[in-house]
This record gives structure tokens, C-alpha cells and sequence, in this order.
């Protein structure tokens, strides 16, 4: 695993929102095909740290580097086919048609006057077929459910067929079968090389999704590792004030989680 | 889906526009005949041998009154029509509009300084571009205040540009006020929007701003597109925020300008023809801009006919009767919004 390329990485990374410093020291890898999860109680700095990540917000300390260049140093165009960000809060505007929406993700590849060409067909297509929100296609935006409108925002960023992936709470709004349906097509997108970071806040879901955990609490990565650790680990406990208890299902390895409130002290 | 009617759309609405350009040029205080306006017309594009029906003062009151008039009218409206669409994405805002931003009340203000510094007469664009300086100081004031925080509430939107409108409304005022007296009736006048008078001087400068500007603002329609998803997503996908919107307003502020230096303020206009063709052609700016040209222009040349045609008396102000229609249309639109939270 750990002989897989580095695809993302943060050294030493600060955001500061006004005055204030939001995130502080975070260092990490996401390497090829890596489902990495980020967890944290609210207001840990879990979307700073993805928009930093994106190239969104200007670190005070620190850098990024995607593809081993500093994120600074990417042209935005090339930046937007190397690295795509789904996030929960975005939302087109209501007359957009699901097609046309996904479609805006070849911008980075045709930019502003190259006429689009079968290989952007190609990629709507998969990226629609994928979330499968295919039955959906011809629908405005203004017609869908939240959840619906968050599997179209996803399928705009499989659209730009970026090498790293970055979701901020990309299950909020989905049911269960819709949460299913978007892990599954997160994991064949890492079939295909694709680094995937993910924002989840379903601690169970996390888990059992992901790779590798990082859990970030008051600005900085309080712990960091294989899902069940840093789940049961004291940091996580402490970060949600909460007791957190993996048990073992019959079979394989796979885990139950039990989530109780402790007394606060 | 509605990709049929989408596409039937542009053929229709210049179909439309062209038979509503054809009763515009023959109606009016004198009527002419469509058959003689048609081989005048004709003969004037070398399409005919030269033949027509039409006398001598019937020729000139085609030529001279009606014509550059009747063009100038769908310059306006095209050019206010498209100038709404863009606004509308720029601000992700359904009902953003010239005269709500206060686009429209900074625009005259300049033209009001123009005319008041003597400068209108004197300097062949110095209107257009006056009444261009005015609109772009505006939408700036209106960019920077309500959309500081790079959302853009509708509330927040409309209420700068109340104040923005006030504000330009009331320096208008006192510009009104230090007038000399033989210019305020054309103060007056332009105010409440009208194209009476217009000869091929004004089609020329309007043409030139509107044309060039709206068609720019089309070539920028995949930008246009990116940006209406919101400044986030618009970013991530290698959209470069800041100097693309500039770049919109101030597009944008150059046509309003150029539409409001030859007609005065005409409402609502940019509200209405992007309003009602969205739903029809979809929000993309490739297909919904020249479709909001034509059904901009279409609406503004009939509202022009209309002023000539309604009263026996008195030519009606063109921006009265557009905001006659336009603001009903714009509290429906408005309720239907906010009824869908």
C-alpha cells in the first residue's frame, strides 16, 4: 500500500479565516486508488481543510502539492482535470437540466470556446451512468429531491475525470440505498486509479468505507490510521464526547459500532 | 425533452420579430401599406428593380421616422434582454434585472450629466458612454455591497438596488433641478423612456455598443454557465471568478448603457424576455442569449408600437408601458419564487 504514487499531500498546512487560525499543522498523503476519510465533530475544520486541499482557500503556513507540483503552480485549468471537488452545499441553479449541469464539468477540458467532442459525450455519459441518475438525465435541477441533486453534483465531478477526488459530506442528503449506490461507484472510481478523500460524517459509514481514517479535531489531525483505531482510540472519544465501541460481527473482520453518550464532565 | 421546442424557439421568436418589425414600420400616426413598405424595402437592399406603391412622403417617413426608430427599438430590447439573462446568472439570481440592480437609474444619471454638461450635443458617443459610466458605476455598487460575500441573496440584492436607485434617483434630481430649462424637457423626457425622434445617428451608436457587446457576451456563454453554479464550484473547475464577473458587469454595464443613452429607461424588459424563455430554451447562455435578444426585442418594438398606437392624442412614455406590464409579470414571478422557498 504504501508503495502506491502520492497523488495529494499537505505539509505543515494553516488556514486562517480572518484572524482566526482554523486549521493548523496538518500533514497528509492520499495516494493512487486510496479511500481516505475525514472525520470530525462540527467545526472541527473538515471543509477547510478540503477547500485548502482544492486550492479554494490560500494556506497562512504550509503548502500543498498535488502530482508533485505545488498547488499554487498548476494553471487553473489543469488544476480542474487533475483534481475535482463535490461538496453537499452546492446547488445549481433551479432551470440547469441534470445533463447540462454534469456537462459543465468538461469545462476544464474545452475551457471557454473549444466546441465539445465525443470524448466529452463519453465521459457525461459514464459519470451519469455511474451515480446512476441516468432515468434523471432530462430532469431540471429544480425538480429534485436534495439527495437527487447531490448524485448530479458528484457526477459533474466524475465528468471532469480528475485523479483525485474530493467529497465534502457527499452522503448528507442520500438514503440508504443512494449512500450504497455512492460508495460503490467512489470504489470503482478508485478501480481506475482515482484517489478518493471523502468528508463523512456516518462515523459507521466512514469505517467501513474506508482505507485509512484521519480525524480532525479543533483544527489539527488528532489521530490517523486504520478506521477501527482511530475510531476507538482516546482522540475520537475526546473529539465527539462519546463512547465508541467496535463489535465484532460473526463474520470477518467487519465491526459494529455502539455510539453512548458519556456524562460530561 | 423539450429539445424540439428549444430548438423551434430562435426560428419562431425571429419570425415573430420579423413580422412585428414590419407592422411597427407600417403602423403609426400615418399608416402605410405593408405591400409598398415591402417594395420599399425591397428596392432600398437592391432586391428589386425599385418599383414601389409608396409615394414620396410615404418613402420618407419610412426611411427617416420609422425605420431607424422601429431597429432602434429592437436594439433596445435585445440588448436589455440579454444584459437581464447575464445578471441573472451573474447574481444566481431569476429575477435580477437592470432596473432592480439600479443598472438602469445609474445609466440615466450619466446620461442626465451628459446632457446637463452640454456634452450630448457636442460629442457624437459621449452619451452612450456617459449613460455606460453611470450603469457601471452601479452594478459595481451593487456587485460590491450585496455581493461581498460572493452570495448573493435575493433580498439583499434587491435592496441594494433600491438604494443604489435611490441614490442615483435623487442625484438625478438635483441634476434635474440645475438644468437650464430648454434642455429639461429632454431630461424629462428620456427618463420616462421613449424613441421619439431617433434617426439613424442614434441606430448607429446604439448598434455598435449592443451588437458588439451582446455578441461577446454570447462567445462568454460556457464562462457565463460555470459562473452560475456559484463562485465554489465555479472556482474548482478552473474558472477564474473575480476578473470573469468584472469582465460580465462591465460587458453588461456597456450595453444597458448604450439601450438606455438611446431610449431612456425601458423596465422590466431584462426581467421578462430571459424570464419567459428560460423554461422553453433552457438556462444555457449559448441558446438562451440570442433567444432573449429576439424575444427582448420583439417585446420592445411591439411596446413602441404600442405608444404611437394606443392614444390618439399623445405618444405614451415607452418605459411606462413596459413597467405596465413588466411589474405585474415581475410580483407573479416573484410570488411563484418565493412560494417555492
Amino acid at each position: 500500500m504504501s508503495a502506491r504514487e502520492v497523488l495529494l499531500s499537505a505539509r505543515g498546512l494553516a488556514v486562517e479565516r480572518g484572524s482566526r487560525r482554523v486549521l493548523s499543522d496538518v500533514s497528509l498523503e492520499l495516494r493512487k486508488a486510496e479511500a481516505l476519510v475525514v472525520v470530525g465533530p462540527n467545526a472541527a475544520g473538515k471543509s477547510t481543510l478540503v477547500r485548502a486541499l482544492a486550492g479554494l482557500l490560500d494556506p497562512a503556513a504550509g503548502e500543498v502539492r498535488l502530482l508533485d507540483r505545488a498547488l499554487p503552480d498548476w494553471p487553473r485549468d489543469a488544476r480542474a482535470r487533475a483534481l475535482a471537488l463535490v461538496s453537499s452545499e452546492e446547488e445549481g441553479p433551479d432551470a440547469l437540466s441534470v445533463a447540462e449541469r454534469v456537462g459543465l464539468g468538461r469545462y476544464p477540458h474545452r475551457g471557454p470556446f473549444q466546441a465539445m467532442a465525443d470524448a466529452d459525450d463519453t465521459a457525461i455519459a459514464r459519470a451519469i451512468e455511474q451515480t446512476g441518475i441516468a432515468a434523471l438525465a432530462g430532469r431540471r435541477l429544480g425538480t429534485l429531491s436534495a439527495g437527487e441533486r447531490q448524485l448530479a453534483t458528484l457526477a459533474r465531478g466524475l465528468a471532469q475525470e480528475p485523479r483525485v477526488l474530493l467529497l465534502d459530506e457527499p452522503a448528507a442528503h442520500l438514503d440508504i440505498g443512494h449512500q450504497l449506490q455512492l460508495f460503490r461507484t467512489l470504489d470503482e472510481v478508485r478501480g481506475r486509479g482515482v484517489g478518493v478523500l471523502a468528508v463523512v460524517h456516518d462515523l459507521a459509514r466512514a469505517a467501513q468505507w474506508a482505507e485509512r481514517m484521519l480525524l480532525v479535531a479543533g483544527g489539527r489531525i488528532a489521530a490517523e490510521g486504520e478506521p477501527g483505531a482511530v475510531l476507538e482510540s482516546a482522540a475520537a472519544q475526546d473529539a465527539f464526547g462519546v463512547s465508541i465501541r467496535g463489535v465484532a460481527i460473526a463474520d470477518g473482520g467487519e465491526r459494529a459500532w455502539r455510539f453512548e453518550e458519556r456524562p460530561r464532565g | 425533452m423539450t429539445a424540439a421546442r428549444a430548438r423551434l424557439a430562435v426560428p419562431l421568436l425571429a419570425g415573430a420579430l420579423a413580422l412585428a418589425l414590419l407592422l411597427a414600420t407600417a403602423k403609426g400616426s400615418v399608416a402605410l401599406p405593408f405591400a409598398g413598405v415591402l417594395q420599399a424595402l425591397a428596392a432600398k437592399l437592391g432586391l428589386s428593380a425599385g418599383e414601389t406603391s409608396l409615394d414620396a412622403t410615404g418613402q420618407t417617413i419610412l426611411f427617416t421616422v420609422r425605420l431607424p426608430r422601429v431597429l432602434l427599438a429592437a436594439l433596445v430590447g435585445g440588448g436589455l434582454a440579454v444584459v437581464g439573462a447575464v445578471l441573472q446568472s451573474v447574481f444566481r439570481n431569476p429575477l435580477a434585472d437592470t432596473g432592480l440592480l439600479g443598472v438602469g437609474a445609474g445609466a440615466s444619471l450619466g446620461a442626465v450629466l451628459a446632457v446637463h454638461a452640454g456634452l450630448a450635443s457636442a460629442v457624437f458617443f459621449a452619451l452612450p458612454l456617459a449613460a455606460f459610466a453611470g450603469a457601471l458605476s452601479a452594478v459595481l455598487a451593487v456587485y460590491f455591497v450585496a455581493g461581498a460575500s460572493g452570495r448573493t441573496s435575493l433580498h439583499g440584492l434587491l435592496l441594494t438596488g433600491i438604494a443604489v436607485s435611490a441614490l442615483a434617483g435623487a442625484l438625478t434630481s438635483v441634476m434635474l433641478v440645475a438644468t437650464e430649462e430648454f434642455r429639461v424637457k429632454t431630461v424629462l423626457f428620456w427618463l420616462a423612456g421613449g424613441l421619439e425622434g431617433r434617426g439613424w445617428t442614434h441606430v448607429q451608436a446604439a448598434a455598435v455598443f449592443v451588437l458588439s457587446g451582446v455578441s461577446l457576451l454570447v462567445l462568454l456563454g460556457r464562462p457565463i454557465d460555470v459562473l452560475s453554479l456559484g463562485e465554489e464550484e465555479a472556482a474548482s473547475l478552473g474558472l477564474p471568478v473575480r476578473a470573469t464577473r468584472l469582465g460580465l458587469l462591465g460587458l453588461a454595464a456597456l450595453v444597458s448603457g448604450a439601450a438606455t443613452a438611446a431610449a431612456g429607461s425601458v423596465p422590466f424588459v431584462g426581467l421578462m424576455a430571459p424570464h419567459a424563455l428560460r423554461p422553453i430554451v433552457g438556462p444555457l447562455s449559448r441558446r438562451l442569449l440570442p433567444a432573449a435578444f429576439l424575444g427582448g426585442a420583439l417585446l420592445v418594438v411591439l411596446a413602441d408600437l404600442g405608444t404611437r398606437t394606443l392614444s390618439a392624442h399623445y405618444e405614451l412614455p415607452l418605459g411606462a408601458l413596459t413597467a405596465c406590464v413588466g411589474a405585474p409579470y415581475f410580483l407573479l414571478a416573484l410570488r411563484a419564487n418565493e412560494g417555492r422557498g
